[in-house]
């Protein structure tokens, strides 16, 4: 099939009555989530995953996929009429966006944070399928060496991209390995650090272990404050900008759209990372960046597109090279694996409807988000005067739903607790989870990996320097580990001299 | 942050110590035949250095006095409220079923949340318990623990 035709075949499987539904399930779904503060898509995702499991793996990605681009709409809305962002993927929008609502221009903000999303949802798609086919067939020819090259490499661009520090990244990303190990051996089928628990031979359950850490942390962090929302009473006409508007946040949507598809393809880069490296530059190339901060359409338009932009980059590794780039990603990937999909540079050519399904469900999902955001931005200013005292404890009812109705056991409701006060405390001391889940999820097709490629080479580490893929791949993870370690270095010897002065 | 460190580093660093020892335990095999220790062995050994290297910058770094802030600000007895009955109605639930520990458990929550009459928690967290019942249990077919009066 050529591009054209496998289009035609996507568009086919999208307008299929179940799949057409799951799309707009996912990103209705998706906006709420995005509305409200407290649930982010991770655990959203988690939530629905086990609502999936009857229907074809095709109808339950879509929907997964829709909730994902569809929050990064929804994020918006809150940051610009509450100044709260709904998703951390809008933090920056609320830098613009509110200062543009307090000055009464809520509706243009919102309509170019509407048109923005879509049409860099629209480009990343195009994107997507001119990337992840031809990334795929080159996939083909990687071997184990060069697998487990690319996800060490992969999990040191992802601490290096870390908020925080980059030591305790990578500490993280060490504790998710060690928790992927937990369960039965792949290669002996004997439990590895199960403590007696029967419960435990599977594994941690991803779901639990993802509630826990994004759904209750959450929670937790948000009741420790007042957690009061006051929502801007401003005008909300004229939500189509103005054409001094599009003249001002077109190019910046533009940039943003580039910006945020080739942040989503990195390792940890995702939407978050996209809209701040979006902002900053808008701000740098503004000829007039005293705007920046009063409410500039631009800081609006770019990190908006960027945001979505980067939804659809994020697919590319996970579909041809089978490595979730991000958490939100993980659970995409999960998703496969429980519908018994093995994700990789063979879904393509052996799950055509599912890979062109997709990416053509989300240009309908697109279109759809728009109409959603648009004129029916009354419902969602209505959803967000839903109080919190209201809202938390039935957010925590439906993680514990979600959780329980995966297995059918309360063994993973303490999980998820485990987890959820683990990942509260984990935030008190500054350490990220994102690591921690992707290194999770990679552990143990890392460690499948790398036996066997020690097999291959009979015990060998040199296989993986001799083979040039997989060399290419672990001299850049090394020398972006050495980037950040030498001006730790120089530092510390400034001190040392100054001190011997 | 300082302070926080240094007790996060020692945690991690006994957790490593704990993974290290039981990798050894099941074999770490060699390289040329891994055994089944061999990656949490190397994961932990990782951690290990990391953990020590962690608490000897913490140890060594100047802090100046007042900037350490308080780990726990706010209202943090809700949050252990919160996840102590989330354990609670964990425990609970295949004792007494779905809808009474539901019911239980909402009701707390919303007087958490609300800390005034008893009546409008109660009344919400009825309405929850039996909207979601019949969602989850009835529509989607759900089994839900019954419990001891089998409801």
């Amino acid at each position: 099939m050529d591009l054209f035709d496998s289009i035609l075949y996507g568009f086919q499987v999208t307008f299929e009555p179940a799949n057409l539904l799951f799309c707009a399930v996912g990103v209705l779904i998706g906006t709420m989530v995005g509305v409200l503060p407290g649930i982010g898509p991770v655990a959203a995702m988690a939530l629905l995953l086990p609502a999936t499991f009857h229907v074809t793996p095709t109808a339950s990605l879509i929907m997964l996929a829709g909730i994902y681009y569809g929050v990064q709409y929804g994020g918006s809305t809150t940051s610009i009429l509450v100044n709260i962002p709904g998703e951390a993927s809008s933090v920056i929008t609320c830098i613009e966006g509110y200062q543009m609502a307090k000055k009464g221009r809520a509706g243009p903000a919102l309509g170019i944070a509407a048109w923005g999303s879509f049409l860099a949802g629209t480009m990343s798609v195009v994107g997507l399928m001119l990337v992840a086919v031809p990334l795929a067939r080159a996939a083909l020819s990687f071997g184990p060496p060069e697998y487990f090259a690319l996800m060490c490499s992969g999990l040191i661009i992802l601490t290096n991209l870390a908020q925080g520090s980059i030591h305790k990244a990578l500490m993280m990303a060490l504790v998710g390995l060690i928790l992927g190990n937990i369960g039965l051996d792949i290669m002996t089928g004997l439990p590895r650090f199960t403590l007696g628990l029967n419960e435990l031979t599977d594994g941690v359950g991803i779901i639990p272990l993802v509630m826990g850490i994004f759904g209750i942390t959450e929670i937790l962090t948000n009741l420790e404050g007042t957690a009061e929302r006051e929502i801007l009473k401003t005008s909300l006409r004229n939500l189509w900008p103005s054409l001094k508007d599009w003249a001002e946040a077109k190019w910046a949507m533009v940039r943003g759209s580039i910006i945020g598809f080739l942040l989503g393809i990195l390792p940890g880069g995702g939407a978050i990372l996209a809209t701040f490296v979006s902002y900053a530059v808008e701000k740098k190339i503004s000829r007039t960046p005293e705007k920046f901060g009063h409410g500039a359409i631009e800081g609006v338009a770019g990190p908006e597109s960027a945001n979505n932009a980067a939804a659809g980059g994020s697919l590319i590794p996970l579909l041809s090279l089978g490595i979730p780039p991000n958490p939100v990603m993980a659970m995409l990937f999960s998703a496969l694996i429980i519908h018994g999909i093995q994700p990789g540079p063979l879904l393509i050519r052996d799950h055509p409807d599912l890979f062109w399904g997709l990416v053509t469900s989300m240009y309908v999902g697109n279109a759809l988000l728009l109409v959603l955001n648009l004129p029916l931005i009354g419902i969602w200013v209505q959803v967000l005067k839903v109080p919190y005292k209201v809202l938390f404890p039935l957010i925590i009812l439906f993680c514990l739903i979600g959780v329980y109705s995966m297995n059918n056991t309360v063994f993973d409701l303490y999980v998820m607790a485990f987890f959820g006060a683990g990942g509260y405390l984990m935030r008190k001391f500054g350490y990220e989870p994102a690591p921690l889940i992707l290194a999770y999820v990679l552990g143990p097709q890392l460690e499948q990996n790398l036996r066997q490629a020690l097999l291959i080479s009979q015990g060998s580490f040199m296989i993986f320097i001799t083979r040039p893929i997989s060399a290419a791949f672990l001299v850049a993870a090394f020398l972006l580990l050495i980037s950040n370690v030498l001006p730790f270095v120089k530092k510390r010897r400034k001190e040392y001299d100054a001190f011997e002065e | 942050m300082r302070a926080y460190d240094l007790r996060s580093s020692l945690f991690w660093l006994l957790l490593a110590i704990i993974v290290l020892i039981g990798s050894i335990r099941m074999g770490v095999g060699r390289p040329s035949n891994p055994g089944m220790g061999f990656l949490a062995f190397g994961a932990s050994g990782l951690l290990v250095i990391f953990s020590l290297l962690l608490f000897l910058r913490a140890h060594y770094r100047k802090e100046k006095p007042g900037v350490s802030l308080p780990l726990f600000s706010g209202d943090w007895k809700n949050v252990l409220l919160v996840l102590g009955f989330l354990i609670f109605y964990s425990a609970l639930m295949p004792h007494l079923g779905y809808l009474i520990s539901t019911f239980l458990l909402l009701t707390v929550l919303f007087w958490i949340m609300e800390r005034a009459s008893i009546l409008h928690p109660v009344l919400l967290s009825i309405c929850s318990t039996l909207l979601t019942y019949v969602i989850f249990s009835k529509w989607l077919n759900l089994q839900f623990p019954e419990g001891l009066f089998s409801f």
